[in-house]
């Protein structure tokens, strides 16, 4: 009942609006007869993000009475952006949805995306100098700017202080003593997995791109040629990854088999005392009112480099866009930019520089411990199966977890995925 | 001899109940994970009963609000399908039984051989077919396609052919146009087998899943199996609200079944029969 | 049927039909025949749902489908899960209707829980079981762990999900069986037994020598309406295992999915869409042979 009559009001509203401003809208496309611009937004974040998120969103609500503002949460990953397309396919997408960073070029933007208009994000206080160069340049595809950046996400290690106190790896400022290196890593987690008695550190090991990815990154590991046409992953690399991942479990220092949930339990029951993953479970483990802290995830090789992706704003295709609620919907993304030390308490690395160099956010502890790691974040490889959630992660998934449970060898899953990608590479782009 | 408790008797009522048991348990399993504090469900060992029993799952999940816009949706939408699925094959199963046209055979050939066409292999051509006409992300989008029933006008003209023509004989005598003779005799004559066909209609409206997932991408327009599928892969552990979306969205067909539990089971017997 | 036409038709009369069949036949042409045409059309052409130019391929979707061992595995997991659920669904169906037939006082009850699971949705049976699957805290291996046993993690082992997927669909379906056979047996006419009573025969007689031989045809009847049902397997697996792990159980509905609307390739899951109707055209051809065959022995 509350449902029928809430949204009905400015539907009457909307058509009396069309009906007084047909003339004028299908010319100049303003918005002479609509009272309220309309926001639908949607994203990928659940758990403690996606709690964080509609926080945030309450305030903006708040500031903005005069905006129609909507969010919906779908869930993360393939469902999320395979609606994500069929919206933009069916003409009826949202204003603004949020998208990996590493899936930009994938989602072909110049047919399921809108240019975001730099004359109105300019005019909503937002300039290229506001961000990391870096960043900038990979949110344009042939010149084009089809992003915003809102934050960037690298592969963390949550320590739990209680644990890793008794296992005497705090340093006297209370922080993880650094480790580099791996016989210095090892030694680290069987003293945390004495300390536990189960496990030394959580991981998602249906899921294990993240960490592979930060390692063969770390050992300086290529993937694609320049062309982005030819697969040239360095084996050995590879496998000393993997290897080092198969001694993990085998070692019982992981569990042999979790999923991302197991992974969030058996560090909030302690059941592990480390944990490596994303950063954005802060909110999580907070609630849970677990004494922990973060670093950033150790170097073990040769480079610094952590799997990582990016966060942003975009503007699905509209069959029919209109221009106010465009420029309220650059107006929200401006927002969002300038008030992302709320969104960064979720642990995420603002992009936002302003916010970065903010004295708010640099007190936030433990969210600013691995903010150095920002300029050392790495990317998912170039391709249009690649990114956040995509199908290139799905084979890695696919043929890593079993290195994890001891169902493959290393030698195997990296034959299992490597024909995977070729396969990949070889199947005719569709954008 | 039929009141007596001989062995077999009590052994198979003792089976039967058994057998009972575990096919509830999952669902009361659920109900009592639905009942606990967020932190007692993921305490291992596991306990069976809520320690300290709370509704705080339901009222979060009624708060957010989005059940019960599928609610209404799955509402709307398996009403209307029922509807008018009945009405038009019902039409369709008369003009094929009782009317002559150019072409009728092959038609009725061809309305046969889509029995055939599973669903599932349209949901590609079909989708696209949807974004040409505007339809993604609205109810007639969710609908029309599921409207399309090929073994019901089948089921139902073979039905139709089986009554005799004397009462609509009778009818025309005093005057009845065809149009009333469907609706005075025909439907009356097979209300049984309509009551069973349009169960089954309403509770595989109510929950088909994968065209209301293809065909709506905007939350607010997804029905009750299809919205609650979002809920699923957010992250974080909140398996007590998971369970009570769950028994929620499932509560209003266990509700329907438990009151038309005789209409059902004689329909099933009917549509197998028939079938 | 169209025994007695007047011979002599007004034009009304003879268009008449079609104003009733009308409003079915505008449905199916434009939502069921329209798109089982054009989904063949896309198959030529590598169609996307980005929208981006398309080109007319010729064969190359058709030439790539069979050379891709995708295609193969994920038909494979469908006909594994077919045969594993297939047999359970019928025994199970029937072991229950055998014992809550003539129950008297528990039948509502046991028809209740029976019957049940198969009214709810996908995703609620879905999400219940996922739940008893999970490892840690989950019922089964709270059960197992209880009972000295090590933990199974069901639905992210190759070899386990598979069973763990078709434990939760027999749950969930095996109902509709039931109550199939429950009919068939409330069908058969009372006298039958009690003369069987009057020759002194057993309970066991009865069931072996009466109930079951009349069960006959429905048997049939019930294997292959699970047979087709099963081979269309798609809602358990998505939302339970989303195809994994390692692609173990990803069914080839999902396959045309992930092609289709995941990777935007319209033409090529138009192309495994219709490989996979052909098999079903083939199963349901079958069936019908079989049951126009057995219809006769019945009767």
């Amino acid at each position: 009942m509350t449902d029928g009559s809430a949204p009905s009001r400015p539907r009457r509203r909307a058509v009396l609006g069309g009906l007084l401003g047909t003339g004028a809208l299908a010319l100049t496309g303003c918005s002479t007869g609509r009272q309220k611009a309309r926001i639908r937004e949607w994203n990928l974040f659940g758990g403690g993000d996606g709690a964080r998120l509609q926080q945030i969103h309450q305030q903006y609500v708040e500031q903005h009475p005069d905006v129609r503002f909507e969010a919906h949460t779908l869930a993360w990953g393939p469902p999320f952006y395979t609606k994500l397309a069929m919206s933009a396919a069916g003409g009826r997408a949202p204003e603004v949805a949020t998208l990996h960073l590493s899936r930009l070029k994938g989602f072909s933007p110049t047919t399921m995306l809108d240019p975001i208009p730099l004359d109105l994000l300019n005019e909503a206080g937002v300039s290229e100098s506001d961000f990391l160069p870096e960043i900038w340049k990979r949110c344009h595809v042939d010149g084009v700017l089809y992003a915003v950046p809102l934050d960037q996400h690298p592969f963390v290690l949550y320590y739990n202080t209680e644990i890793c106190a008794k296992a005497g790896l705090l340093a006297a400022d209370g922080r993880l003593k650094p480790v580099t290196g791996v016989p210095a890593f090892l030694d680290m987690l069987k003293a945390v997995k004495e300390t536990t008695g189960k496990f030394a550190a959580s991981v998602e090991t249906t899921n294990p791109w993240r960490m592979w990815w930060t390692l063969y990154g770390q050992l300086e590991g290529k993937f694609f040629d320049e062309s982005g046409q030819r697969l040239i992953l360095d084996d050995d690399k590879a496998l000393e990854a993997l290897s080092l991942m198969a001694k993990l479990s085998a070692d019982g220092l992981t569990p042999r088999s979790a999923n991302y949930a197991a992974l969030v339990a058996q560090f909030s029951n302690g059941e592990a005392g480390l944990s490596f993953n994303g950063e954005w479970e802060v909110t999580t483990y907070q609630t849970a009112k677990l004494p922990f802290s973060m670093a950033p995830f150790p170097v073990l090789y040769d480079v610094p480099q952590f799997a990582g992706d990016a966060h942003t704003f975009v503007l699905p295709h509209q069959a029919n866009r209109n221009r106010a609620d465009t420029k309220a919907t650059v107006e929200y993304i401006a927002w969002m930019l300038k008030n992302s030390t709320e969104w960064a308490v979720g642990g995420h690395i603002p992009a936002y520089q302003p916010v970065i160099k903010s004295k708010e956010y640099l007190s936030l502890k433990p969210q600013a411990e691995y903010r150095s790691v920002a300029p050392n974040v790495l990317f998912d490889p170039d391709a249009w199966f690649s990114g956040s959630g995509a199908q290139l992660q799905n084979e890695a998934g696919a043929a890593f977890s079993g290195v994890f449970s001891g169902q493959t060898t290393p030698k195997a899953a990296l034959a299992q995925f490597k024909a995977a990608t070729q396969k990949l590479l070889d199947t005719p782009s569709p954008v | 001899m039929r009141s007596t408790w001989t062995f077999p008797k009590v052994a198979t009522a003792v089976g039967a109940a058994i057998l009972g048991v575990i096919w509830l348990i999952p669902l009361l399993w659920a109900l009592s994970t639905s009942l606990k504090p967020e932190p007692e469900t993921t305490r291992s060992p596991i306990t069976w009963l809520p320690e300290a029993p709370t509704a705080d799952a339901y009222r979060s999940i009624l708060e957010q609000g989005d059940l019960i816009r599928w609610f209404v949706n799955s509402s709307v939408v398996s009403v209307l399908v029922t509807v008018l699925t009945l009405l038009v094959s019902v039409l369709a199963a008369f003009g094929f039984s009782r009317t002559e046209f150019p072409g009728r055979r092959l038609i009725f050939g061809l309305v046969v051989a889509g029995i055939l066409v599973p669903p599932q292999v349209l949901i590609v051509p079909l989708f696209q077919e949807m974004t040409g006409l505007g339809l993604v992300d609205t109810y007639w989008g969710i609908m029309l396609p599921q409207v399309v029933a090929p073994v019901m006008v089948f089921v139902l003209k073979k039905f139709f052919d089986g009554i005799s023509r004397d009462y609509e004989d009778a009818a025309r005598v005093d005057g009845a146009s065809r149009w009333r003779i469907v609706w005075s005799v025909m439907v009356p004559m097979s209300r049984p087998i309509l009551v069973a066909v349009g169960i089954f209609t309403f509770i595989g409206a109510w929950n088909n899943f994968l065209w209301p997932f293809i065909v709506t991408t905007d939350p607010s327009m997804m029905t009750i199996p299809v919205g609650l599928a979002n809920v699923q892969g957010s992250y974080g552990l909140r398996y007590a609200q998971i369970m009570a979306s769950a028994l929620l969205g499932g509560l209003p067909l266990l509700i329907v079944y438990a009151l038309f539990q005789r209409q059902v089971v004689r329909g099933v017997g009917d549509a197998g029969i028939k079938g | 049927m169209s025994v007695q036409m007047p011979s002599r038709q007004s034009w009304r009369e003879r268009w008449a039909g079609l104003f009733f069949v009308g409003p079915f036949l505008l449905l199916f042409a434009v939502f069921l025949l329209w798109p089982t045409v054009s989904g063949l059309w896309n198959s030529f052409f590598n169609t996307s749902l980005a929208g981006v130019d398309q080109e007319f391929l010729g064969l190359q979707n058709w030439r790539e489908m069979f050379a891709d061992s995708a295609v193969w595995s994920s038909l494979k997991n469908t006909l594994i899960f077919t045969a594993m659920s297939t047999p359970p669904l019928v025994v199970i169906a029937l072991v229950m209707a055998l014992l809550a037939n003539r129950t008297g006082v528990l039948g509502w009850l046991l028809r209740f829980a029976y019957f049940a699971p198969f009214v709810l949705p996908a995703t609620v049976v879905t999400l219940i079981w996922v739940w008893i699957y999970e490892p840690g805290f989950g019922l089964v291996n709270g059960l197992l762990t209880a009972g000295g046993f090590a933990e199974i993690d069901w639905l992210n082992t190759e070899n386990r999900a598979m069973l763990a997927v078709v434990i939760t669909t027999v749950w969930w379906t095996v109902g509709f069986n039931f109550l199939l056979y429950l009919a068939a047996l409330q069908g058969i006419p009372e006298q039958v037994y009690e003369a069987a009573d009057i020759d002194g025969a057993s309970e066991r007689q009865k069931l072996f020598r009466i109930t079951l031989p009349l069960l006959r045809r429905t048997t049939a009847l019930i294997a292959v309406l699970q047979l087709v049902a099963s081979l269309k397997i798609f809602d358990q697996i998505y939302l339970m295992t989303n195809g994994g792990p390692n692609y173990a159980t990803r069914p080839i509905i999902q396959y045309i999915y992930q092609n289709g609307f995941t990777n935007y390739r319209i033409g090529y899951a138009s192309a495994i869409s219709y490989m996979f109707f052909a098999i079903i055209v083939v199963v349901a051809v079958l069936q019908f042979k079989l049951f126009s065959g057995s219809k006769e022995d019945s009767a």
